[in-house]
């Protein structure tokens, strides 16, 4: 089958996506289907300060167990706390409402695989 | 390995033909070379054990057996003697659980994992927390477990756990094990009269303590009557609190959760096992907002495709297997069969039984004691509190030389101090202590 790869987002090679607009970071459609259903989410505080490809969290679903990467540097301005309720969002709609988080990013994204570098990592 | 009879036997039923020919058939030379194990890390020696058959065997274990000193125990400290009904062997015999097996595989084992299920559910009703695994190796690990835990959820920094200055040697020792590795240092606080020091405690704990461990009945026996207040002083300070307990006492001693438990560890082996096989059962229960972070293995109870109540075990990226280093425990293993041992005993007793037992535990070593006191020569109880199953009692004379006289009336009792012995009375013993009031008479002189 072939996955949902906005071509808007920038992505890590293990999965995680950000908008460079509004600094949103999930991970991908293909990630959330590797992972099966979600369980658990563990996200860390507002105002933490990441740097890029630190882990941010873990994503638990019944049988696995993932660490969470920062596609980018920056503040944690916000944390999708839906998710505490709700993991399953991450499975649903990870591009939407199975967002993370929000950085401030300090800088220009760098370091990133475009669109069209993830999708050929998964096909 | 192979055994070597031409025509096999009720263990190893291959025939030297038929190992020839599985031999030839995966391509090896020898049973040597199949295995191909090698050379340094072979053992080249004799391992000096005469072959017998089982008849012999039986014979020579009796005749072992036989040499035991036939003694009347009334020793506690940590193994306790309850009667284990007949109904438990019987159960926990069927081939269906005792199996080496592991009973881990839903499709499979329901039954034993339902069984599981109880034993959990019997120990948050006894408790009052939330959640309860389903076992750790024994109650030294399981206290072990809950420093760790205590320290996983602390939300800001600190390393001492604090812990009564008498505490059983192995739950003392494996508890610094565990925070050695683990960056915390195990501190103790005094008793008073076999109870916490409540001051000394509070002007122990600081911002630097994670967790404060107390225990009811402590090692002398006696009732802990400040738990509410321990948990106040350990909640002051951002810590946890972890009672060391067994499913007998908490069967009339005050809820843990009431009195400000977070964790509750102890022996479950009370149940179940009795005192043989120098083995014990860890309890471990705790809160249910820690339930990501509880040691161990965890059975749920959920619906299958068909919608029947279906079990399995559950939360596991906990654990080892799945989260590897960040796992909460490096055990992920429990001891099942004992578990279901304990989980029948408790289960045939039921709860009114549990009380009369518990009562049995609260009646008889105030009895006992009174009766000893009355000799000349013995104070007993030392201290002035209520006991469960075990007491402390003073002597004039040596107590090494009361513990030989009471063995050559056929009574074992443990001398702790130069002038304290230490006397444990249950259902089990509790008719013979007339025969050893009046053996005491005689030790005491």
């Amino acid at each position: 089958m072939s996955f949902e790869v906005p071509e808007d987002l920038y992505y890590l090679a293990s999965h995680e996506w950000i908008d460079p607009e509004t600094g949103r970071v999930g991970i991908s459609e293909f990630a959330q289907d590797e992972l099966g259903d979600v369980v658990f989410v563990e996200l860390p505080n507002e105002g933490e300060d990441l740097t890029q490809e630190e882990e941010f969290g873990v994503v638990e679903s019944i049988k696995a167990v993932s660490d969470l990467y920062s596609p980018a540097s920056g503040t944690v301005t916000a944390v999708n706390e839906a998710l505490f309720d709700r993991p399953e969002l991450v499975n649903d709609d990870p591009f939407g409402e199975g967002w993370m988080l929000e950085l401030d990013v300090a800088d220009d994204l760098d370091g990133v695989l475009s669109a069209a570098e993830y999708r050929e990592q998964i096909e | 390995m192979m055994t070597r009879h031409s025509r096999g036997s009720p263990f190893a039923p291959h025939t030297d033909g038929e190992t020839a020919a599985m031999l030839e058939a995966v391509g090896a030379e020898s049973i040597e070379d199949l295995f191909d194990i090698p050379e340094p890390i072979r053992f080249d020696g004799e391992f000096g054990i005469e072959p017998r058959s089982e008849r012999e065997i039986r014979t020579e274990m009796r005749a072992l057996l036989g040499r035991n000193d036939d003694l009347t125990e009334f020793l506690g400290r940590g193994h306790y003697d309850h009667y284990v009904p007949s109904l438990v062997d019987h159960l926990a015999d069927r081939s269906e659980f005792l199996t080496s097996y592991t009973q881990y595989q839903p499709e499979i084992t329901q039954g034993f994992l339902q069984v599981l299920f109880e034993y959990q559910s019997m120990l948050v009703e006894l408790t009052g927390l939330e959640v309860a695994n389903c076992s750790m190796y024994d109650a030294a690990t399981a206290l072990g477990e809950a420093a760790t835990l205590a320290d996983r959820v602390r939300e800001t920094s600190g390393s001492t756990v604090l812990v009564p200055e008498l505490l059983r040697e192995e739950r003392r020792s494996v508890l610094e094990n565990y925070t050695e590795g683990a960056g915390l240092t195990v501190e103790t606080y005094p008793y008073e009269d076999a109870n916490a020091d409540r001051e000394a405690l509070a002007d122990l704990a600081s911002e630097g303590t994670v967790m404060i461990y107390a225990e009811s009945p402590t090692v002398r026996g006696t009732v802990e009557e400040g738990l509410g207040a321990i948990a106040d002083i350990a909640h002051d300070e951002d810590a946890l609190f972890v009672l060391g307990s067994d499913p007998v006492a908490l069967s009339v001693l005050e809820e843990p959760a009431n009195v400000g438990a977070d964790v509750v560890i102890g022996d479950a082996a009370t149940l179940g096992l009795g005192t043989s096989y120098g083995m014990g059962l860890g309890l471990f229960a705790t809160r249910e907002g820690f339930v990501r972070q509880v040691p161990g293995r965890l059975v749920g109870a959920s619906t299958d495709s068909a919608g029947e109540r279906a079990y399995t075990l559950t939360l596991q990226t906990r654990e080892q297997h799945i989260r590897r280093e960040r796992a909460t425990s490096n055990i992920c293993t429990n001891q099942a069969w004992v578990a279901l041992r304990t989980a029948i005993h408790a289960a045939s007793l039921g709860p009114s039984g549990l009380v009369d037992l518990a009562s049995d535990c609260l009646e008889a070593p105030a009895e006992l004691a009174d009766r000893l006191d009355d000799i000349v020569g013995v104070q007993a109880p030392v201290h002035d509190r209520h006991h469960f199953r075990e007491f402390v009692a003073r002597t004039d004379q040596p107590a090494e030389a009361v513990r030989e006289t009471l063995e050559e009336y056929g009574f074992a009792v443990h001398a702790i101090d130069d002038h304290l012995v230490q006397v444990c009375v249950t259902e089990t013993n509790r008719k013979k202590a007339d025969a050893l009031v009046t053996a005491f008479r005689e030790a005491a002189k």
